[in-house]
């Protein structure tokens, strides 16, 4: 069962043996697959200066293994996009208290691309626009290889350039504001067929929820062929 | 890094803007040659890279280039031998077309597309791979002498990404576009019938009975008022009801 788990500061205690897999996944996926040496560590963990305690998580978890994950930072505060990447915007990096930067968005190899049930990936791209409408965002910015852009486009999430593409370590990279708000969430939530919200906000009770549209009734109608 | 002076930046942010918020695709594909015209570039193609067995033309989702060029490339399906979209498969970066390796004493066939090409004015070109899951798609342009810079090709890259996928999101049926009247699975019906499935195998497919299978058909049939399954698939596909 895979379940999409919010971890922050006030639940972070109720999540700490999922860290140090965390940390070590990234290392695996961001230094030694995509060869990001900037990141390199010796410890074999991938951890930087925006893991602080304001950073949101969000954990795939599948019988107790973390299978993917991505982070959120308030914009508010130091981003990738204001404190490496400034250039990228040509308005200036995005400080909005309603838009939350996403960063290390990633689906473990060998979970990539199944075929059994919605894929990982669409289900932390819904889970994240979930998470969004839930805490009262408007958008996300995010600074990311441009060969995502089209991907974004087929499931549904509007990108904003904030710059022109510029290549970075052999790979074009950029900056996109990406709206967040129902008609995205309810149309991915109709893509991958969910008709229930799908986080867990385990230990958060304190948090001041906004109430999300009904999705109950989207899937009625569709029937996907098999395959 | 260095600062890019940024005229082509805001150039290319306008134009996203403003194709955004385009409603037609004869609309967003003029501003696109327009704004490509200002770079030197005269000719373009949008489309899906061709896997066996299919031809460039079912593919094409905008295609700008010289009519001739175009009859020509599909009439010898070109394609094959075509070192550019070839090398769509190994790049998920833009490229110029000088820049695709390949070797001009053995691989004459791929040196033959790029020298005939360049009898149609299309000497030099840029092309920006478009990658999903489950195909790859491409944006080439080119012309005589285009104007290609970090910063004009940022701009491009930019401009030809979203031009492709205001292209595609124009073509199909949207949510929220009030148009579409036929519900999920009588379209889901359909698209297997524009495959050639028949009713029982449709059925098998879906998990449902052949009967009901025709009764959706029917259904169909009924809204889009049409008198037989053909018509009916027909008239689902140029209406954009369905795509296949």
């Amino acid at each position: 069962m895979r379940e999409i788990h919010v971890v922050q500061r006030d639940n972070r205690h109720l999540y700490e043996k999922y860290f140090d897999p965390y940390f070590r996944l990234r290392h695996d996926i961001y230094v030694k697959q995509r060869k990001w040496m900037a990141l390199d560590r010796p410890d074999g963990r991938e951890i930087d200066q925006f893991d602080t305690e304001d950073a949101v998580y969000l954990f795939c978890l599948d019988g107790g293994q973390l299978i993917g994950a991505m982070r959120a930072l308030p914009t508010v505060q130091p981003t990738l996009m204001s404190d490496i990447f400034p250039y990228l915007s040509l308005r200036g990096p995005v400080h909005r208290a309603d838009v939350y930067e996403l960063s290390r968005i990633f689906v473990i190899p060998e979970r990539r691309g199944e075929h059994a049930g919605p894929r990982i990936e669409m289900l932390l791209l819904t889970a994240i626009m979930e998470y969004g409408i839930s805490i009262g965002l408007t958008g996300f910015s995010i600074v990311l290889e441009s060969w995502w852009l089209p991907r974004f486009e087929r499931c549904g999430w509007r990108a904003h350039p904030l710059g022109l593409p510029q290549m970075i370590d052999g790979m074009s990279v950029l900056a996109v504001l990406v709206d967040c708000d129902e008609t995205t969430w309810k149309s991915l939530c109709r893509q991958i067929g969910l008709t229930n919200p799908t986080l867990t906000w385990h230990g958060l009770t304190g948090l001041n929820r906004q109430i999300l549209p009904d999705i109950s009734l989207l899937h009625s109608l569709t029937v996907q062929p098999v395959r | 890094m260095k600062e890019l002076e940024p005229y082509w930046g805001r150039r290319a942010l306008d134009f996203v803007e403003a194709i955004e918020a385009s409603k037609t695709a004869a609309n967003v594909i003029s501003q696109f040659e327009k704004v490509i015209n200002e770079l030197g570039f005269h000719a373009y193609i949008m489309a899906g890279i061709p896997m066996s067995g299919q031809s460039l033309a079912e593919l094409t989702i905008a295609n700008g280039w010289p009519v001739e060029w175009f009859e020509l490339y599909n009439r010898e399906n070109l394609h094959l031998v075509d070192p550019v979209p070839k090398h769509c498969f190994n790049s998920l970066n833009p490229f110029e077309w000088k820049d695709v390796a390949y070797d001009r004493e053995r691989d004459r066939q791929a040196h033959g597309v790029m020298m005939r090409a360049r009898d149609f004015g299309l000497c030099e070109g840029f092309c920006i791979p478009i990658h999903y899951d489950d195909g790859i798609g491409a944006v080439s342009i080119a012309g005589e002498r285009p104007y290609l810079d970090t910063q004009t090709r940022g701009a491009l890259h930019l401009m030809g990404v979203f031009t492709h996928g205001r292209m595609r999101a124009l073509s199909r049926p949207g949510v929220a576009t009030s148009g579409r009247r036929l519900s999920g699975v009588e379209a889901e019906v359909l698209r297997w019938a524009a495959r050639g499935k028949t009713a029982w195998e449709t059925g098998q497919i879906l998990g449902i009975s052949e009967r009901n299978v025709r009764w959706h058909i029917e259904e169909a049939q009924r809204k889009l008022m049409t008198n037989n399954k053909t018509a009916t698939v027909a008239t689902a596909i140029v209406n954009r009801e369905i795509l296949i």
